[in-house]
């Protein structure tokens, strides 16, 4: 007799996402489908606008990754225009985003996939909790709880550092297509060196610690949840004003071997999502046609594919593309991928902000073309992130937006292929059905954005009561 | 967490005396007999979830850590509460149910109104998926204040920006006909001094004064520009120190805070890094274009750039008009007699 789990809403992620799982009679999964449930229409709000707007506006698909949206759209604007930003500009961009991603991946460790495994304060809003599985002992739970609090101040003390730079955060003023508009004085860059001393230490002694109990404790889970076993990686922090080299450089790694990345090979299928716009194309000629109901169909994500085949994307794919970490694919390894680029990107941060100088020339008056089209690369926390963009009559007339967690929440793509955490949940065993943990372990492990997911999601129709398992 | 009744009373006076206000005993006394942390139920809309990170950010009146454990009792947020699936939803309605009347709701993002709703699910009741929409109109009268946070959700915001459609509306739209007090707190994220404080307000003296918008007067009656220290200074361009007037800077036309608040923990501000204030406390935000004094940062005519090779004329501005008014504000609500578009299949009623 099969057993259906409906996790909706899954909390602790950006986002309105919802799991459903079907199990044989072993309690194992034997199909799993992810849905959002929240449509935003994004790519159609930038059109007729002004290039430009869309450098501010994109950053309001995700208030967790904005930077990576901001560097995308920047990217794609100067791609479009023929336009190569300095070299300042380029590490002023890498600082920004660098204390993203380090608010981003101390987010997630502690404040989102943590209490998978440890018992939070037993007050709201961590209490109602999961007690399935928990194998801390009071001390160290304590300890964790603690670590979580301070992690609260760290995170937000990354913005802080980032907003020297930027303005603000979440989204920021100062990246523009042309380069970053500050001028740091070297009060700026000294008080910005404080901030990162203090982050460095908590991450290279407190996090890492606490990844690494986490990783003894549970070391079972360098089994589970090992999905398709393909990364992609865009690449990200530009260490040149060409872009050609990178902290993290772009790559494949399809059917266990590495091959280049070539933007050509990414496909986006629909036959399972709710659109009528054609199927199997490249996002720069893509469009999104909504069609709830469609027959068939159960989800809004639309399902990209390189190479024909399901990819994972985020802090594991970058760091086994540039060689990083080989180890193995699992949600402990997406753990500790993580904690791993958290490091390598504070150490890098530090000698980035003792060549950016003072002063002005981080920025180059910039004029967008009348028309044109370009794509924007780069690298959000959880994974890959591309813009596509088309001008024409000096205003966007066309723009596409790939996510990472279409990538990785993806529905089945027209082969009848699962998307990578579908396909990461399928086979795992549940022990408690009241308190699946296993599942939520395997999808946090993906750091999932629905708020990312852009024209991913969907309103629900039918397929809930279509969803019905025997 | 049970609240130490003495430390909340030397914090609630210390805020008074802070904010200038008569401590108020009796409202003291009723948010005590409750027995807990006032109470605050958190939902996301049609959201960036940048005000839940933004609110994570605040450091004045105090940091978020002891928000949550000696000041208010946040009975659920998405993005921090424990529990996953129906339990989570039902942590919502029993707050709600326990505390109706006394909690503060906060909304996070636009509503989603065409399709009755079903462009954005909370999650599953009784295998039943509750709507946004029908979450806020049925947790928005059981609650004693609501709090708009941020720009969605005050006026629609990036959300509801044309052609929108999903029909994202304003709390104060969707719940047009009720008598619940809303406060609106736009900017784009909230500023999370000016969230946490209004809380801290409602809970110790109640609504305060508002301004037309339905804002804090004392946020936000002065514009940007009013008191914006390059008020007067040579103007510059984008990149650089000086008046950002002549690039489109939304400053003259915006009332928030920014000047006095800064951002992240008073660190620094757009203006600060020389890029113009693109007006995201408007209730017409984002108008189109953002910069919209037409005067782009592609439009000057002295252009330097060397490597910028567009194919434009040379005079004209890639801005496509020059208007003042920005973005048309018709799009900003839905129209109820207005087509849902795409038709969406209504999900059973939920009722």
């Amino acid at each position: 007799m099969a057993t259906t789990i409906v996790l909706d809403p899954v909390t602790r992620i950006e986002g309105h996402l919802k799991v459903s799982v079907v199990l044989d009679s072993n309690n194992t999964v034997t199909s799993a489908k992810s849905t959002g449930n929240l449509y935003r229409d994004f790519e159609n709000i930038l059109l007729k606008r002004p290039p430009i707007d869309a450098a501010f506006i994109t950053q309001r698909i995700c208030g967790v990754c904005p930077v990576s949206h901001a560097v995308a759209s920047v990217k794609a604007i100067e791609n479009a225009a023929g336009f190569k930003p300095s070299l300042k500009a380029v590490l002023m961009r890498n600082l920004i985003q660098g204390a993203d991603f380090i608010q981003s991946n101390i987010l997630h460790f502690y404040h989102l996939a943590a209490l998978d495994f440890i018992k939070g304060p037993q007050m709201s809003p961590w209490a109602p909790g999961y007690n399935q599985d928990i194998r801390l002992n009071d001390s160290q739970n304590s300890t964790f709880v603690t670590n979580y609090v301070t992690a609260l101040t760290i995170r937000r003390k990354a913005h802080e550092m980032g907003a020297i730079l930027a303005g603000k955060l979440p989204h920021v003023s100062s990246v523009l297509p042309g380069g970053v508009t500050t001028s740091p004085t070297s009060s700026d860059i000294s008080t910005f060196k404080t901030y990162l001393n203090e982050i460095s230490s908590f991450i290279t002694g407190t996090y890492k610690n606490d990844a690494n109990t986490l990783a003894s404790i549970y070391n079972d889970y360098y089994k589970i949840g090992k999905g398709y076993g393909n990364l992609i990686s865009y690449g990200v922090f530009d260490l040149d004003a060409s872009g050609n080299k990178k902290l993290f450089s772009s790559g494949v790694h399809t059917n266990s071997s590495d091959v280049t990345l070539n933007t050509s090979k990414i496909i986006e299928n629909v036959k399972y999502s709710w659109y009528t716009s054609s199927s199997k194309q490249n996002p720069a000629d893509g469009t999104t046609t909504p069609s709830p109901g469609k027959s068939g169909a159960y989800s809004w994500m639309k399902a990209p594919r390189y190479s024909g085949m399901p990819h994972e994307t985020g802090s594991l794919a970058r760091a086994w593309v540039n060689g990083d970490y080989k180890k193995g694919i699992s949600v402990m390894d997406r753990m500790m991928a993580r904690y791993l680029e958290t490091e390598k990107i504070a150490t890098n941060m530090k000698t980035w902000i003792n060549e950016i100088g003072t002063g002005s020339g981080g920025y180059t008056e910039f004029k967008s073309p009348d028309s044109g089209s370009g794509f924007g690369l780069t690298e959000a926390g959880r994974g890959a992130l591309g813009h596509w963009i088309s001008i024409s009559g000096a205003t966007t007339s066309k723009y596409q937006i790939v996510t990472p967690t279409c990538w990785n929440a993806s529905p089945k793509d027209d082969s009848g292929n699962f998307g990578p955490i579908e396909k990461a949940l399928i086979g795992t065993k549940v022990a408690n059905t009241e308190q699946p943990v296993e599942l939520l372990r395997i999808v946090h492990s993906f750091d999932p954005c629905l708020a990312c997911a852009v024209h991913v999601i969907s309103p629900e129709g039918e397929e809930l009561s279509k969803f019905i398992i025997q | 967490m049970k609240i130490n009744r003495r430390d909340f009373l030397k914090w609630a006076v210390a805020a008074s005396v802070a904010l200038n206000l008569d401590l108020d005993m009796d409202k003291l006394n009723i948010v005590l007999a409750a027995d807990t942390d006032p109470p605050v139920i958190w939902l996301e809309g049609s959201t960036c979830a940048g005000c839940t990170i933004s609110f994570l950010n605040v450091t004045k009146p105090t940091t978020v850590d002891n928000v949550l454990t000696t000041k208010i009792s946040l009975k659920y947020n998405a993005a921090v509460s424990a529990k996953s699936g129906e339990s989570a939803m039902q942590a919502i309605d029993k707050a709600a149910s326990t505390y109706k009347g006394q909690f503060i709701l906060v909304v996070e993002g636009a509503i989603p109104t065409a399709a009755n709703g079903e462009y954005c699910i909370l999650g599953e009741v009784n295998n039943d998926p509750l709507t946004m929409k029908e979450a806020v109109l049925k947790y928005g009268p059981m609650a004693k204040y609501v709090v708009a946070a941020g720009t969605c959700a005050s006026f629609g915001g990036i959300s509801a920006t044309a052609p929108n459609t999903p029909q994202c509306s304003s709390a104060e739209s969707v719940l047009k006909g009720t008598s619940v007090p809303i406060v609106n707190l736009p900017s784009c994220p909230v500023n999370p001094t000016i969230l946490v404080q209004t809380l801290l307000d409602l809970i110790l003296t109640g609504v305060p004064s508002l301004t037309t918008n339905k804002t804090p007067t004392k946020y936000y009656e002065a514009t940007i520009h009013s008191t914006c220290p390059r008020k007067g200074t040579t103007e510059g361009k984008i990149g650089e120190t000086g008046c950002l007037g002549g690039v489109g800077c939304n400053g003259p036309k915006t009332s928030a805070y920014c000047v006095s608040s800064k951002w992240n923990n008073g660190i620094n501000w757009c203006i600060g890094t020389n890029s113009p204030c693109i007006g995201c406390a408007n209730p017409t935000f984002p108008t189109n274009p953002l910069l919209s004094s037409g005067a782009s940062p592609t439009a000057s005519p002295t252009s330097t750039n060397s490597s910028n090779t567009p194919t434009a004329t040379p005079t004209k501005t890639a801005t496509p008009t020059s208007t003042k008014t920005g973005a048309p504000t018709s799009t900003k609500t839905a129209s109820p007699t207005k087509t849902p578009a795409p038709t969406v299949t209504t999900k059973p009623s939920a009722t």
